[in-house]
């Protein structure tokens, strides 16, 4: 604050002015001149400097130092030598007594002037009760007293990324504080363990159902007990509590979690989502309280209930503390084979090469927590694994997870019917909508003659370039270049009826080509490519509208931003029976969407069929996934199974573009061993359950997934962790605040929401600086006068 | 010594000068900006208040209880500001949406008398002007909180401020808001499958 600046100059003069009163008594070793000095800019020391010379000691160092500085200092200095010289001390003394009641005067002054400033500024935050939402009682304003930092430690070894992911909550403030954070995880992340540290204790979190373990932790909490917990908001978003933070201190949580590594097309990815992009909220709000001043979490709607538990704050970079939402990295990588390369698109790696182990870190160190962390590496060219098994027993359980690659297909080309569609909401501004609409660029490029296309645009309301899919002429291709170049973000994210005209326009315009009945029409492969940053709510109601209206196309998702909602993006694919694609920074976005054009042209292999030795009911039960779609170039088919020892032989079929059957078989005694492979299955198992009901349109079978996230020790929709501290920290007096802690904009998006403006002039300060300065001089020359006539 | 003296004199001299020339800057320009703002009026276009102006006005906004009216300018970036209240998101936006932000030593000092009830008023170019009720005022926190465009209600005025009025503290983080919801609600058309971004016409009054 400018007060408390200026009230130090205040004091500074004071302390400045003072001296003499005390020198008239007491010998001259005041140490007076060094304070002002110290505490004072120059002003204020040259002040001092009067009055040392006045004292007739002229050899003090330190003013002369501060006057060395300024360039006025010499004339003034010498000029006040000379006068001090033919003093006698009495008339010394004399000088001393007029200055001591002129320093009284001027702080009288002084006091006077800054204090109706003091009396404004206080009755100003006073005034406000009753109004005020995000100031406390009394009239401040909240600052986020927390600190956060994050630590990754992630050991990659086969096909498994074991996580283990830090999290420290340093209380800045003086008052004992809860701390709540709403993070992303990977989109497949097994949760399975959580640690509290509080100082030297460590609490090992437990596994409860979710109103159970929100009650355990609300008891805890208001008993003054350290806990911890971590809920599941949506497969890849979880919120962590942290109760009782002391003063001062900082407590870590601990997260264990496990994903696999994504292979495709020879190369391994691993992303480490840090942040999320705020999302749209479909649907009407449910309360009647309006809703912007709600603080930035957005109010419950009828599509998406729990909207407030999924929108954290979105501040800049700039917004923290400095040394908070920073995140170390440290990935070690155990392959199993010699790796060719190791490359990010997101951040300078600095690599280490250890035999077959290789460790990664950021160049930088700690990463702002604004982008996601993409790793990727590749083995050397001609050693890309084609196949692999890993086995693992655990509890007398027999675990198996099979990866088998199938080889390139030779290209047969089938005319097709291609609709492109791109998300121009409001939070794609920025970066993202850029990327898109290069990316929509290079997809109108891979367009033959013959193929038809369409493009759609959605925000609030979509809206579509051709009435329907028109053919891929020049003609058309150059009205799409410059529809697309004309695209900007702006609006909401309705998504569902954009995916409704995607996917209908596409049965409409079939039912006029019959007529025409050209011999092609038929088998044309009709496919939708949707680009979008993924930030909604309704995740669910999505999936179920892509399952409805698919039909006999093909739907094909991009990712598109920093931290585009992957799991939206992965599952919308896996409903489409298409592939995901996620496109990192603007210098990247041709190397995957290349891929992934290529790989549409054909689907490598359909009608897959996975025979496992033992063909019994209650294997084919627990083999996950249970129908396994189509794979496209460079995918590989995975299995996980539950029950079957590693003897035997797997068996994969398919058949190939052209008709022809592809069958290959695995040894399984050559299965190397797996850790968290039980962990891997279990998450399949619940999310096959989970798809199962959304099939049915039924509720899902609530006990049996508590149940099995309960015996592996999972995080799951329906079951959280919670670590409790038995002795109590903090005593039923001092309060708990509550600090929601906001999360970075991803980089390179615009804020959806506008922010409020500085409106506020110099005007008052320098008036007041002025004023002070005018006081400040006349006084000195009232001193002058009447000190020298 | 003397000269030290004088220097303190004149820099402190300097600052108060610089000090009162801002509001005497706010007073003088608005002025200027009645005359572009007849004039864009007369011309339909936007007219620039003096030629190196890079902002220009686009609505005059009138509080008949505090007898006081002043022409608001376009954008909210500090050229604009330092003449005139700024146009943060003007009546073509999604919903009729108008969003004024002022500096609170100058134009949007009155803003702290602004009640529940009193009347505002906005004057577009085209000469119409639109009655606004206070429905009330409020005090925010621009680090926690932003405007959400998209979910405020048809027809609202926001006036923002800088808060507390009277501190010498200029990068404080509160906000007064002043809420305002139009007369007659005022029909409009929902947006045109067109992407081009028109302005919708307007029924009503």
């Amino acid at each position: 604050m400018m007060f408390s600046a200026l009230s130090s100059k205040h004091s500074a003069f004071l302390l400045c002015l003072s001296p003499p009163s005390q020198a008239a008594g007491a010998p001259p070793e005041t140490r007076c001149e060094y304070v002002c000095v110290r505490s004072a800019p120059p002003l204020a020391a040259s002040c001092s400097c009067v009055a040392a010379r006045v004292l007739g000691r002229p050899s003090l160092a330190s003013p002369r130092r501060a006057l060395r500085s300024s360039p006025m200092a010499p004339h003034g200095s010498r000029r006040a030598y000379s006068l001090t010289e033919g003093l006698s001390a009495r008339q010394r003394l004399r000088i001393l007594h007029f200055m001591e009641g002129i320093s009284l005067w001027l702080a009288v002054l002084l006091m006077l002037f800054v204090q109706p400033l003091y009396a404004e500024a206080s009755t100003g935050s006073e005034d406000t009760a009753g109004v005020l939402h995000f100031v406390d009682g009394k009239g401040q304003w909240q600052e986020p007293a927390l600190v956060l930092g994050s630590d990754f430690d992630i050991r990659v070894s086969g096909l498994i990324a074991d996580s283990r992911l830090v999290r420290t909550f340093r209380n800045t403030s003086d008052r004992w504080r809860e701390g709540v954070f709403v993070f992303p995880l990977p989109e497949k992340a097994s949760v399975y363990g959580l640690t509290m540290k509080v100082g030297e204790r460590t609490i090992v979190g437990e596994v409860q159902p979710r109103e159970e373990a929100k009650k355990t932790y609300e008891k805890a909490r208001d008993s003054g007990r350290h806990a911890a917990t971590v809920e599941q908001q949506r497969p890849n978003l979880f919120t962590t509590r942290v109760a009782n933070i002391p003063p001062g201190a900082t407590v870590s949580v601990e997260l264990n979690y496990q994903q696999l590594v994504s292979y495709r097309g020879g190369v391994f990815e691993l992303s480490v989502p840090t942040t999320l992009t705020p999302r749209y909220m479909p649907g009407e709000p449910l309360a009647a309280t309006p809703q912007q001043w709600q603080g930035g979490w957005a109010v419950p709607t009828t599509e998406v209930p729990d909207a407030d538990a999924i929108s954290p704050f979105t501040v800049g970079v700039a917004d923290v503390a400095a040394d908070s939402h920073r995140a170390s990295v440290r990935f070690t990588i155990d392959a199993g084979f010699p790796l060719a390369r190791v490359s990010s698109p997101s951040h300078e790696l600095a690599t280490q090469q250890d035999g077959q182990v290789m460790t990664v870190e950021p160049q930088a160190g700690e990463i702002v927590m604004n982008r996601d962390f993409v790793l990727r590496w590749q083995p050397l060219a001609g050693q890309e694994p084609g196949a692999a098994v890993f086995h693992q027993q655990w509890e007398g359980e027999d675990y198996l997870l099979a990866m088998v690659m199938p080889g390139r297909a030779g290209k047969t080309r089938l005319p097709r019917e291609l609709t492109f569609v791109i998300d121009t909401s409001g939070s794609m501004a920025g970066q993202s909508i850029r990327q898109a609409k290069e990316a929509l660029q290079l997809g109108l490029e891979t367009l033959a003659p013959g193929d038809r296309f369409n493009v759609i645009q959605f925000n609030s309301q979509p809206h579509a370039l051709f009435m329907q899919p028109e053919m891929a002429t020049a003609n058309n291709l150059a009205r799409a270049r410059q529809y697309v170049s004309r695209l900007e973000a702006d609006g909401g994210t309705e998504m569902a009826p954009a995916l409704a005209m995607a996917l209908q326009s596409h049965v409409k315009g079939r039912g006029e080509v019959s007529a025409d009945a050209s011999p092609d029409e038929s088998t044309r492969v009709q496919q939708v490519v949707f680009m979008t940053d993924g930030a909604v709510g309704n995740e669910s109601t999505l999936f179920s509208q892509i399952r409805r209206q698919l039909g006999d196309q093909r739907l094909f998702t991009v990712a598109i931003g920093s931290a585009p909602n992957r799991h939206f993006m992965r599952e919308a694919a896996r409903w489409g029976r298409g592939s995901y694609t996620a496109v990192q920074d603007p210098s990247d976005i041709s190397g995957p969407l290349v891929r992934l054009f290529a790989a549409m042209e054909a689907p490598v292999l359909t009608d897959i069929e996975v025979r496992w030795p033992d063909q019994s009911a209650s294997v084919q039960e627990d083999s996950f996934p249970r129908r396994p779609g189509d794979l496209y170039q460079g995918e590989p088919l995975l299995q996980v199974v539950r029950g079957i020892p590693p003897a035997g032989e797997l068996s994969v079929s398919g058949r190939l573009p052209g008709g022809g059957k592809w069958q290959r078989s695995l040894d399984l005694q050559q299965a190397d061993s797996g850790l968290g492979l039980n962990r891997y299955w279990a998450r399949e198992k619940i999310d096959s359950l989970l798809d199962e009901a959304r099939v049915e349109g039924q509720e899902p079978d609530k006990a049996k997934i508590t149940g099995l996230a309960v015996e592996h020790s999972l995080m799951s929709p329906y079951t959280s962790f919670v670590a409790v501290d038995a002795t109590p920290a903090r005593d039923p007096e001092s309060t708990l605040v509550k600090d929601d802690l906001p999360t970075l904009l991803p980089a390179g998006s615009q804020p959806g929401m506008t922010r409020y403006p500085q409106t506020a002039t110099f005007a008052p300060l320098l008036v007041a600086l002025g004023l002070l300065g005018l006081m400040f001089s006349a006084a000195i020359v009232l001193l002058q006068r009447r000190a020298y006539p | 010594m003397s000269r030290l003296l004088l220097l303190l004199m004149t820099s402190s001299a300097t600052l108060l000068v610089f000090g009162l020339w801002i509001p005497l800057k706010a007073v003088v320009a608005q002025e200027l900006l009645e005359i572009a703002w007849a004039e864009s009026q007369a011309r339909q276009t936007e007219s620039r208040p003096w030629p190196w102006a890079d902002t220009w006005p686009v609505a005059k906004l009138s509080m008949p209880e505090l007898g006081d009216s002043m022409i608001v300018l376009a954008g909210v970036h500090g050229e604009s500001l330092a003449f005139g209240p700024g146009q943060m998101m003007g009546a073509e936006s999604q919903q009729g949406t108008v969003i004024i932000a002022g500096h609170r030593d100058t134009h949007f000092r009155p803003l702290q008398y602004l009640e529940p009830g009193n009347e505002l008023q906005l004057q577009n170019r085209d000469g119409r002007w639109q009655g606004y009720r206070v429905r009330e005022a409020r005090i925010v926190d621009s680090r926690s909180e932003f405007i959400d465009t998209h979910k405020l209600p048809a027809g609202t005025l926001l006036l923002v401020t800088c808060y507390p009025f009277d501190t010498m503290d200029t990068g404080g983080p509160l906000r007064y808001v002043v809420e305002a919801r139009a007369e007659v609600i005022r029909t409009q058309v929902t947006h045109s499958q067109d992407s081009s971004g028109k302005i919708d016409t307007v029924a009503g009054l």
